[in-house]
């Protein structure tokens, strides 16, 4: 774990095809020192972390040795080559917690897309939200820097108790991303050089992955015939020779080539997968109509929105209809993926690279579909819902069901026993006092107590006037006292009461204290050695908080000493309950183990 | 909510309902003589009378075996004109009392052998928040209400549903039940009311300054409450309101589960109230354990069905524990 | 706009305003402890009945621990008001500072009043020697009746078809203050006489009290004997007949006077005659601050400015004259409209837009007084704004001056305005300021100082 500082023998490399010098690289409080083993060589390095401004490493099982590539502000880095990974691991989760810590905006930048692996390390969006959390809450940041760069929780184990922080941020910050272009591929026009017939079409990954998504059948051919079956120039070629084809309007001809060449049909026919698709969409339309979203669109008036494909040209006849594809289409299936929008996050490199992305990501989108698929019948529930006209249904009574417990002794019995058990109060002095007169007895002396009133009249005075002070003065009495008592109504102003520092360090305390317990309860029962070693590293941390309690008790100044102790007593409370579960729960581990030992004995 | 606020009369014109205790056992063994207190109560009722012309009182006797209305200022016609004696209205009240007392003996069936000397203090809350709620109704004018309970008997666990339900709906309406009580033992329920509904609960210490407690504490209205800090119990113990305090961690925390079992793995402040609570089932100390949402029970161990309300537990229960020991794990790894 | 504020706003002004003599007097009547009692603030009201039987005094520190921090102008308030009544009274103390003690006549009046109740002088007549009372419901319109009456005749003699038996020399008292009137016109109301007329029932008859009160000192009477007997009809129950017997000569006459305001009626049997008491009479002892004494609203506003009002009453015509325009009649409605004109009238005649706003709202119909709000919001706006319109120049009294003799000097006496807050003006091209009159003097000091 990470500790003050962290010592490692490294290879200084001042860029990457630098052979590197070897020394020690050792990394304490905000510095970063290269000691060569050679001293006389000028690649000797101390710089303050502030001036680093993000980290980068190479992945473990990838051909490149365990590289850590600081980059500092004026654009530089330093590259630390390790000599395990391990070791390299402890020096970026170092260097990564100081920058955090240190509150810049540190960004570690990401390595290169292949080098990622999500599982192994946390992407840099959710790392920039933590960094963002701890610089905007100053409590969080001083927990964090307890408790982690303490060494008592780990990074991961910190935040998983704050994942609904880390979501509700990361939710609202997510940036906007960029989608695909608005242009239609059969925008691409072909350079011509002029002397020959040669047309050559640029491709970009972007106009690749565009074509991809517009058209699924491509998609689906390019993966599985390339590269076996053709090269990528042939493939791209025949798709290219297809567009055109269509380009001419000339169905039969279309249908003349791909009746030779059933690559090439492929991307003249229909795309199937596209009308499966379109199938799967019109059974998930809100039937519900939006008059006024749609107000917005109409863009007819405006200039360069036409069409610029005349349909009527085209030649419509049955048995060529399947080679034929309407600018309707075209446009249709481009509008509804720009709209989509883009789902592939990758760096565009090679054409394979996004094939394969694009396969991906379609893969996770029609998983989900699938598990929506049995929630068909909710959505078909809903719909019913949505469509229907709110007053002429009867209302949705959700099912009630009356509470009755059978017996309520029962439950006030166990209550008033756990009360009584609390208060260590003698609960036969409650229950089971018995009259001592019969009732009609009873009823009798109360009547006579009516009539004796009755007939006598009030007494007057009705109080006497000593008697009414003594309990005016005992209430005053009482109000004076609650007001300033550290009870659970009055605990804000008596904290409010005490010197800011005092407030603010038991309020850290307790902060720290609630963290902790969080994380000690939450790992019973223990299940796992990992388990085991963190509830130990909680308790030890927990002990440590005993006398700096006791260290505040004593710092605080006289008048407030009562107060404060009353509410270190409350804290102390809890962090006892949390050993006495422990120590309990230590003794039954130890009878197992001994019962197992005298098992194998037997 | 008051049903509008804005409607009520300006400032301090209240409707006091008082809930008188008349348990005969009760005040045949008690230090304060019921003449005496009721000589207190009544001088109360005429100075809270006396300091507004709005001012309406109504008493419920909460009687052994019955409860009623005894007294009901608006529609008793002579305001403050007194016999000499006392006031006309103390006279009338008295004579309700004793009719009360009178029906109340006759419904007296077995005699109290054994059982606990408990008044029907649900059946007197019931009836004044019903009393409230028709005020409520009555139109657009109509004055603050407030429920004083003046009560000796100790607490009938019997009622303890039914008088549960009383302070949640006076809570609801936004009605303080005050409690003043004179008998031993502090009682639990009135305590859990007083806090509750953010009334006021006072265990008089010197019976013969009744009247003073009750002018100096009781009358005051709820406009002046606003300005005035009254006696609160310190650090209400939170006694057999503790289930009040589990329901707010299933409030807090546990809302969003679907019903079923929820574990309480962890609580947050009063985390010693949670380690010294006894399962249901064996009586058992514990510091983890299940609570029916339906009713609160505590539980040492899954049941399929609540002991107590008799709630069926479905699958939910079993898959809430597989989620979150998932969840567990997920924050280990 | 100028405050103009006529009215006591409550009628413990009057009583706080006696000499002390006087007030121990007035204590000795239980009633008038009572009335006092009820009239005071909640908070007062709660001390009062829990000094009630402590005869010792009370430190200021013991109440004061009561007191949330939130409270404390509450409580100031109500223990200057009960010291200035002299319920309590205080002293000082070295050791425990200062503590208060209630008046003891009070307090014995008030222990009586708690035991035994209140005793009223007269007893009310058996219903065998009364012919037929009146149902509370013919009270009421009865006392209504004769108040309108009262009000229109006050406000406008030539209107009344039947006049009351006021005699003219007291109506106009009541009158002075409320109408002007020059030479051979006909009178006018007055600013406060505008204001007098918006107000609720219960401020208007402690008004019309009040003068009746301090004028009774001229026909030798005396005003604590008023007060009293007032106070005490007040504890009466509405309804019920008291005989007429039971009154002496001066009060007699008073309750003449007081059937013309509709506060008690009198009924003549075979051989007796009684009075009998009506709400109006049982509200003088509520507090004034009160709604509560509020009547069945009429008056209903659209968004469009038109207001339709339930009423067939004349002086419900007239008030509304006085802000709107009233387009037609019928038997039982009056349908007017809030203009622009008639909203400046009315603002000339020193009527404010918030009374007229508050006026509306108290008096809005029972169907429209369950909505909030119970005035269109338009509307109270428009009337605000064409308020506001008005006072769009404000004027403050000022001084100029100029011809300096350096620019120094100039530049030193703009400082020393700015400085004092009182620069209203400048000019530096021509070296002239203008300063407010309340720095003038400091001004003067100023430039003699630089001579």
């Amino acid at each position: 774990m990470a500790s003050g500082h962290v010592m490692k023998r490294v290879k200084y490399k001042t860029s990457v095809k630098d052979p590197g010098t070897p020394g020690v690289l050792k990394m304490s409080g905000d510095r970063i020192a290269f000691i060569p083993h050679n001293p006389n060589s000028a690649s000797k390095l101390d710089v303050n972390f502030r001036s680093v401004k993000g980290h980068k490493n190479t992945k473990e099982g990838s051909n490149k040795p365990p590289w850590l590539n600081l980059t500092n502000d004026q654009g530089g880095s330093y590259i630390f080559e390790f000599e395990s990974y391990p070791d390299m691991h402890i020096c970026r989760d170092y260097v990564g917690k100081i920058i955090a810590k240190s509150g810049e905006p540190a960004k570690t930048a990401p390595a290169k897309p292949d080098m990622i692996a999500p599982d192994e390390q946390i992407n840099t969006a959710e790392l920039e939200v933590r960094i963002k959390l701890l610089r905007e809450d100053s409590e969080l940041q001083k927990l964090h820097k307890q408790l982690v760069i303490g060494g008592i929780l780990t990074e991961a184990e910190f935040w998983a108790t704050r994942k609904r922080l880390l979501e509700r941020e990361y939710g609202n910050k997510r940036k906007q991303r960029v989608g695909f272009k608005s242009a239609m591929i059969s925008d691409i026009k072909p350079a011509t050089d002029g002397r020959t017939n040669r047309v050559t079409f640029s491709l970009t990954p972007e106009i690749i992955l565009q074509i991809f998504a517009e058209k699924p059948a491509v998609h689906q051919a390019f993966l599985s015939f390339v590269p076996n079956k053709m090269t990528e120039m042939d493939f791209w070629t025949k798709y290219f020779r297809a567009e055109y084809l269509h380009s001419t309007k000339n169905a039969i001809a279309a249908a003349a080539e791909a009746a030779e060449d059933e690559e090439l049909a492929i991307f003249l026919k229909h795309d199937d997968i596209l009308a499966e698709e379109a199938r799967r969409k019109i059974r998930r339309v809100d039937p519900t109509v939006n008059i006024e979203a749609d107000q917005g669109d109409d863009y007819t008036h405006l200039p360069d929105h036409g069409i610029f494909c005349d349909e009527a040209k085209e030649t419509s006849e049955p048995q060529y209809e399947l080679y034929k594809r309407t600018l309707a289409h075209d446009i249709n299936r481009h509008a509804a993926v720009v709209l989509e929008g883009r789902s592939v996050e990758v760096e565009l490199e090679g054409t394979k690279t996004v094939a394969e992305a694009l396969a991906r990501s379609k893969q996770a989108e029609a998983a989900n579909e699938d598990s929506a698929a049995n929630a068909d019948q909710e959505w078909l529930k809903r719909l019913s819902r949505l469509t229907e006209i709110e007053d002429l249904q009867a209302p949705h009574n959700h099912p009630v069901a009356p509470l009755c417990i059978k017996d309520p002794r029962d439950y006030f019995d166990s209550q008033q026993a756990n009360a009584v058990k609390i208060l260590g109060e003698d609960p036969l002095g409650t229950a089971k006092r018995k009259s001592a007169v019969n009732s009609n007895e009873a009823f009798g002396f109360l009547r006579e107590c009516i009539s004796q009133v009755k007939s006598v009249g009030l007494h007057d005075p009705i109080v006497k006037s000593k008697d009414a002070l003594q309990v005016f003065n005992a209430l005053a009495h009482d109000i004076s006292r609650t007001k300033y008592d550290v009870g659970k109504i009055s605990q804000e102003s008596a904290l409010d009461k005490l010197p800011s520092t005092t407030k603010e360090q038991i309020l850290h305390h307790w902060a720290s204290i609630q963290e902790l317990l969080k994380h000690f309860w939450s790992s019973y029962p223990i299940t796992t050695s990992y388990l085991y070693a963190k509830v130990d590293r909680l308790k030890e941390a927990m002990s440590q908080i005993y006398p700096q309690l006791e260290e505040i008790k004593k710092s605080v100044p006289a008048n407030h000493k009562q107060q404060v102790s009353v509410l270190v007593r409350q804290m102390h409370q809890a962090l006892d309950s949390a050993f006495q579960h422990y120590d309990a729960d230590q003794q039954k581990r130890s009878a197992k183990s001994d019962q197992r030992l005298n098992g194998m004995r037997e | 909510m008051a049903p509008a606020p804005s409607k009520l009369y300006a400032d301090d014109v209240s409707l006091l309902l008082v809930l008188l205790d008349t348990n005969p056992l009760f005040w045949s063994n008690c230090a304060l003589p019921f003449s005496k207190f009721i000589s207190h109560v009544l001088a109360f009722l005429n100075a809270f009378l006396r300091l507004h012309q709005l001012n309406q009182v109504v008493v419920i006797a909460t009687g052994y075996n019955s409860c009623d209305y005894i007294y009901d200022s608006s529609s008793a016609t002579s305001g403050s004109s007194g016999t000499g004696k006392m006031p006309v209205f103390c006279s009338k009240l008295l004579e309700n009392l004793e009719e009360f007392v009178i029906r109340d003996e006759q419904l007296e069936k077995g005699g109290p052998g054994g059982g606990i000397a408990s008044s029907l203090l649900s059946g007197a809350l019931s009836m004044a928040l019903c009393y409230i709620q028709r005020v409520f109704r009555s139109g657009p004018l109509h004055p603050h209400p407030r429920i004083l309970c003046l009560h000796g008997s100790q607490d009938g666990p019997e009622q303890y549903v039914a008088i549960m339900n009383s302070i949640f709906s006076a809570q609801h309406s936004m009605v303080p039940i005050d409690s003043c009580y004179v008998g031993a033992q502090n009682s639990a329920f009135l305590q859990q009311a007083s806090y509750i509904t953010g009334g006021v609960y006072l265990k008089p210490q010197l019976l013969d300054g009744l009247f003073q407690y009750l002018s100096t504490v009781y009358a005051t209205d709820l406009h002046s409450r606003g300005a005035l800090q009254l006696p609160k119990s310190v650090g209400v113990d939170f006694r057999a309101s503790y289930a009040t305090f589990l329901l707010l961690i299933a409030c807090l925390n546990f809302w969003s589960l679907p019903s079923g079992i929820i574990i309480i793995s962890y609580s947050l402040s009063p985390l010693s109230v949670i380690r010294m609570s006894r399962c249901f089932c064996h009586k058992r100390t514990i510091d983890m354990g299940y609570i029916c949402s339906v009713c609160l029970s505590i539980f040492c161990k899954h049941h399929k069905k609540c002991s107590t309300c008799g709630s069926v537990f479905g699958q939910q229960a079993q898959s809430d524990v597989a989620s979150s020991s998932n969840k567990r794990k997920m924050s280990d790894s | 706009m100028p405050q103009v504020r006529i009215i006591a706003k409550n009628f413990m002004d009057m009583v706080a305003a006696l000499p002390a003599m006087k007030l121990d007097r007035l204590y000795q009547n239980a009633f008038i402890c009572e009335a006092i009692l009820r009239s005071l603030q909640p908070l007062a009201k709660k001390y009062v009945i829990q000094m009630c039987y402590i005869e010792e005094p009370i430190t200021s520190k013991s109440l004061e621990e009561w007191v949330l921090p939130g409270g404390f102008s509450k409580h100031k308030v109500a223990i200057d008001r009960l010291l200035q009544l002299r319920i309590f009274s205080e002293s000082f103390d070295r050791t425990t500072g200062t503590s208060y003690r209630m008046n003891a006549t009070f307090q014995i009046n008030l222990q009586k009043l708690i035991t035994c109740g209140a005793i009223l002088p007269r007893e009310p007549m058996p219903s065998n020697i009364t012919i037929r009372l009146p149902s509370s419901q013919e009270l009421e319109t009865y006392a209504l009746q004769q108040w309108e009456c009262f009000l229109l005749q006050l406000i406008n003699s030539a209107q009344v078809e039947r006049m009351t038996n006021i005699s003219p020399s007291m109506m106009r008292i009541f009158q002075r203050g409320l109408l002007t009137q020059r030479d051979k016109e006909t009178p006018r109301l007055t600013e406060s006489g505008f204001q007098f007329l918006l107000m609720d029932t219960n401020a208007q008859l402690w008004y019309i009290i009040r003068e009746y009160i301090s004028n009774s000192e001229e026909i030798g009477v005396d005003p604590e004997d008023l007060i009293s007997f007032m106070l005490e009809l007040s504890f009466h129950e509405t309804g019920q007949a008291y005989n007429m017997n039971t009154l002496d000569e001066i009060q007699r006459n008073t309750i003449k006077d007081l059937e013309d305001l509709g506060l008690v009626k009198l009924q003549q049997g075979r051989k007796e005659s009684w009075f009998i008491p009506t709400k109006l009479a049982t509200n003088l002892s509520v507090s004034l601050t009160d709604s509560s004494s509020r009547k069945e609203g009429f008056v209903m506003v659209e968004t469009n400015f038109r207001m339709y009002a339930y009423s067939s009453s004349k002086l419900h015509t007239e008030i509304l004259r006085l802000f709107s325009r009233v387009e037609y009649q019928l038997p039982n409605l009056i349908v007017a409209s809030i203009t622009k004109e008639s909203l400046y009238n009315a603002f000339e005649n020193g009527i404010t837009a918030e009374q007229i706003i508050s006026f509306l709202q108290q008096n809005a119909h029972a169907r429209v007084a369950e909505r909030v709000p119970s005035v269109p919001e338009n509307v109270t706006d428009q009337i605000r704004l064409w308020e506001s319109d008005l006072n769009r120049v404000e004027m403050t009294p000022a001084h100029f001056y100029d011809e300096f003799p350096s620019r120094d000097v100039y530049e030193a006496a703009c400082d020393f305005a700015r400085e004092c807050g009182g620069l209203l003006w400048e000019d530096s091209k021509k070296m002239r300021l203008v300063v407010n009159t309340e720095v003038h003097l400091q001004m003067r000091e100023h430039l003699r100082r630089q001579k």
